[in-house]
């Protein structure tokens, strides 16, 4: 059982890092890099030098760091997709009895075969604006997936550690609403990024910061957005700090780390508007509200527990 | 103390990602930002616009060129060529430094009126696009010794090539003009050249 944890905790880091590698991938335009799918230019270590390209690939489409680039990308994909095959077999040894630690990882190990899948449709496609959205969110939908089995294999392993908290009626509703505002706001990001994207093509030599003032509404709706869910977490404070709920140091702790990388992510964000579209702050954008997705879910599942005996 | 020791850890953790990323995005804009070597010159020929305007090598001179062969009444690769072609010449509208020249290799039937109404066909409404004609053998020759090309089989026969030539009348690299992937090469490469020529001017 402890390993399960263990695992669980392994693949949670695993599949950040690789989400940030991800991202990587995008910020540094290395998304075609390999133009076949699942080896790079018909090999499986990605070729070092032009002689050692296909006949029937080419060679102009070969830039040695981009390959290696998206190719870092699905070997570290494989990795992670083990090391969750193996978390979602302990989980099956372990776990049989709650569907909580099971299901969970049980659908996180099939959403990331599918999500490898949507790599390679993403090479097919030639990078369709639509299918990067989907990747992003079914790895968010992934790491939420992990961090829910995990936390409840946590509560069965050491006991419930939100016994003594009773929490705030409203409590669920702030934090579903949360969740599902996290992700619209990311999904409404994705379409910046896009749209930055697409007016790039058609105006390549104007800087970026000048375009990403021409997006017009959608910006202001992702502000707005970012915002209000900054209000929503400090009004969840406001209700777990009451002493009266006897709140849990994990609930308090994950709610004032929410609310740091909101701020971060409102100062980043609005960096990127008033200074420039730097790929690095982009690449931390992402990431960051990636990670605000696992810990909105942890809270969650805290509030679950807290409901069992 | 706790506390202590956990903020340094997050700050290790995320500045060890951001030099990561940092030296990763560097080396890729890098390699995306050099420009191809030089292959070979552009040898000289002597053309027609469709506009009736003549059309020689020293046409290449002081512009960036994106040239490919084709004829219109093509029912293979070529609509997919000059569908590629026209989204670029939509793309860099603001550019008059880049000009995009399509020479037909099939003269007999592309006189110059029919090469009007396929310019227009695809919207060519200012100098940026011309499609070019002159004799067969001239097509061929140039074909074959001025781009390395096939022309035994011409018109049919001819390459599915982008090729983008330089402010000197060199070819510098060769663009699959039917692929997604190649195109956005081609479209980095393009941004290259165009920065460089407007810090020259």
């Amino acid at each position: 059982m402890q390993r399960y944890f263990q695992f669980s905790i392994l693949s949670m880091v695993f599949t950040y890092l690789l989400i940030f590698i991800g991202g990587l991938v995008r910020v540094s335009g290395a998304g075609m890099g390999c133009p076949d799918w699942p080896r790079c230019f018909g090999r499986w270590i990605p070729p070092t030098s032009l002689s050692q390209l296909p006949d029937y690939i080419d060679p102009e489409k070969f830039n040695l760091v981009l390959a290696w680039v998206e190719y870092l990308n699905r070997l570290f994909g494989a990795l992670v997709g083990f090391i969750i095959l193996i978390t979602f077999v302990l989980g099956y040894l372990h776990f049989k009895k709650s569907k909580n630690v099971l299901l969970s990882i049980t659908a996180a190990f099939f959403l990331t075969l599918l999500e490898g899948w949507v790599g390679a449709k993403l090479v097919d496609t030639v990078l369709d604006p639509i299918t990067i959205t989907i990747h992003l969110l079914l790895a968010l939908i992934i790491i939420g997936l992990i961090i829910y089995s995990s936390i409840h294999s946590y509560y069965l392993i050491v006991g419930n550690f939100e016994k003594f908290s009773n929490y705030h009626p409203h409590l669920k509703n702030v934090i579903v609403g949360i969740l599902v505002c996290l992700f619209i706001e990311i999904i409404i990001g994705t379409e910046i990024r896009g749209g930055l994207d697409m007016s790039r093509k058609d105006n390549p030599l104007i800087e970026s910061i000048i375009l990403l003032k021409m997006l017009g509404p959608f910006k202001y709706i992702h502000t707005i957005l970012g915002f209000s869910l900054l209000g929503l977490t400090l009004y969840l404070r406001k209700i777990v700090y009451n002493i009266k709920f006897k709140s849990s140091p994990f609930m308090i702790n994950s709610i004032n780390f929410i609310i740091i990388l909101m701020v971060t992510q409102i100062l980043l964000g609005e960096s990127l508007v008033f200074f420039d579209v730097k790929p690095l702050m982009q690449l931390f954008h992402m990431w960051f509200s990636s990670l605000l997705i696992g810990l909105a879910v942890s809270v969650f599942t805290f509030w679950k527990i807290s409901l069992e005996p | 103390m706790i506390k202590k020791s956990y903020i340094i850890s997050v700050v290790t953790i995320i500045s060890f990602l951001g030099i990561s990323a940092t030296w990763v995005i560097s080396k890729a804009n890098d390699s995306i930002k050099e420009l191809p070597a030089i292959i070979k010159k552009v040898p000289n020929f002597s053309m027609t616009s469709h506009n009736g305007t003549p059309f020689n090598q020293d046409s290449l001179k002081n512009k960036i060129s994106i040239l490919d062969f084709i004829f219109t009444s093509c029912p293979g690769p070529c609509p997919i060529m000059s569908s590629n072609m026209r989204t670029l010449y939509k793309q860099y509208k603001l550019h008059p430094n880049l000009q995009f020249i399509s020479i037909s290799v099939d003269p007999e039937y592309d006189t110059q009126d029919v090469l009007k109404l396929y310019a227009d066909a695809n919207g060519v409404n200012d100098d940026r696009w011309k499609f070019l004609r002159t004799d067969m053998e001239s097509v061929k020759k140039l074909n074959r010794e001025g781009f390395m090309f096939m022309s035994e089989s011409l018109p049919a026969g001819h390459s599915v090539k982008f090729v983008l030539i330089d402010e000197e009348g060199n070819i510098r690299q060769y663009y699959n003009g039917t692929d997604k992937g190649s195109i956005s090469i081609l479209r980095n490469h393009i941004n290259s050249f165009l920065k460089n020529f407007s810090k020259n001017a």
